[in-house]
């Protein structure tokens, strides 16, 4: 089954065009990494096949389901890690992923669970603004797969992470389909076995077992 | 239902806590109420006989612009923190979320108006009894369900210090309308209170069952 299909995916902003016409196609399971320098529209892409934006044309499925009029249903599924953390500061690292777990409708008892996966287990009464930078990356890592998420899109996940990173990606992005957003190339060829270039929101070309639609 | 519910607890619970943690608002808007009736206090030469006439407008003006701020921070802090979307990309629904963060705005008014109603009563002289704290109560309501809507618009904008008061204040009138008239009764004016107030619940459910509505607009983009 495929985890997304995108078809002709534009995204525009005003005059400017973000992406143009960007097709791609992920089986479930597979790790795509999305290459590109700064404002090639990574993140544009990744905000909306995380359906935190909708696209100004084109079609994107995500398991089956359409992207824009499915996205409350298909929310349960993707876990988001942006380039920004997003943690209340004053709460704690518990707190943080306990006030997700609410919101997920998922039990409480994946919050020691998923400070273990991240490596946040000591700090997890540490108020999340006194953590490190790192350390707040690794626990927006946390709350991105406390929901058990079938496909995971990543924005630059390794930014701050230190030398365990990788090792810390690899076991959160086990057994999912991943879309991870990266300058590191060395990156993402360890962690994934396709990849896609962007520049200027259009899509290069792949490697060698992107599987493009058109 | 339940879901909804529980949701909406579990935001205000987080915005409750944070706000108790760094006590970053409620003490600048106590400060800034008390200031706002001393200045009140000098700018008018009040006496026992205009005290009453005064002293609902101070009120209600004092009211209004911490209401502004506190509805304002509401979104603002979350936006500033880049955790709204974070919490908007969950299947939680977005007119719960909503709910949540405006019980939490409103609670944080509700304890503002704990410093200022009895500052106005000591200041200006005038009763401090429950009709005053019922009307200015269910004002509340309704004000907190509007601003907190009009916040969450504006949050994105970079103009939103000067957006916010634009579209609030005039949807804000009839609560000062019917409350003021509240409260003036409850001072002692002559007119009806129940009248009065009775207007001011159906505005709230007015205007909590249209912010609901709108909700999902505002915020699921």
């Amino acid at each position: 089954m495929s985890a997304i299909v995108a078809h002709e995916i534009t995204q525009r902003f005003g005059s400017d065009v973000a992406l143009d016409a960007v097709d791609l196609a992920l089986d479930e399971g597979e790790h795509l990494a999305v290459l590109g320098d700064n404002g090639a529209g990574k993140t544009t892409l990744l905000r909306i096949l995380a359906t935190a934006a909708r696209p100004t044309s084109g079609q994107l499925a995500i398991f089956g389901l359409d992207a824009v009029r499915e996205r409350k249903a298909l929310r349960a599924q993707i876990g988001y890690v942006a380039h920004a953390p997003g943690l209340y500061p004053a709460l704690s690292a518990a707190e943080n992923l306990e006030f997700f777990c609410s919101l997920h409708d998922v039990d409480r008892k994946r919050v020691p669970e998923a400070l273990a996966l991240v490596g946040l287990s000591d700090v997890a009464r540490r108020p999340a603004g006194r953590l490190s930078r790192g350390e707040q990356q690794r626990l927006a890592i946390g709350r991105a797969v406390l929901h058990s998420p079938r496909l995971l899109v990543l924005d630059e996940p390794d930014a701050s992470l230190d030398s365990d990173g990788p090792d810390l990606l690899a076991s959160v992005m086990r057994g999912r389909s991943v879309v991870l957003a990266t300058h590191d190339h060395a990156l993402a060829n360890r962690l994934c076995q396709r990849t896609v270039m962007l520049r200027n929101g259009r899509s290069l070309g792949a490697g060698t077992r992107l599987r493009v639609v058109r | 239902m339940t879901r909804s519910i529980a949701v909406a607890y579990a935001v205000a619970r987080k915005d409750l806590t944070s706000e108790w943690r760094t006590r970053e608002l409620v003490p600048a808007l106590g400060q800034f109420v008390v200031l706002a009736l001393v200045i009140a206090n000098f700018g008018f030469q009040i006496d026992s006989q205009n005290a009453t006439v005064i002293a609902p407008g101070v009120l209600w003006l004092a009211l209004v612009f911490a209401g502004l701020v506190a509805f304002g921070r509401a979104f603002a802090a979350e936006r500033e923190q880049a955790s709204l979307e974070a919490m908007l990309l969950t299947p939680a629904s977005a007119a719960a979320i909503f709910a949540g963060k405006a019980i939490a705005a409103a609670l944080l008014l509700i304890a503002c108006e704990a410093v200022l109603l009895p500052a106005l009563a000591l200041m200006f002289g005038t009763p401090f009894n429950a009709e005053l704290v019922a009307a200015v109560l269910i004002a509340t309501v309704g004000m907190a369900a509007l601003g907190c809507l009009f916040a969450a618009m504006v949050a994105r904008v970079r103009s939103r210090e000067v957006l916010l008061p634009l579209l609030t204040l005039p949807l804000w009138i009839p609560f000062i309308v019917a409350g003021g008239q509240a409260v003036q009764v409850a001072m002692g004016a002559s007119g009806s209170y129940n009248q009065a107030v009775a207007l001011l619940i159906d505005f709230d459910i007015l205007f909590v069952v249209l912010t609901s509505l709108a909700a999902r607009f505002v915020l699921d983009d």
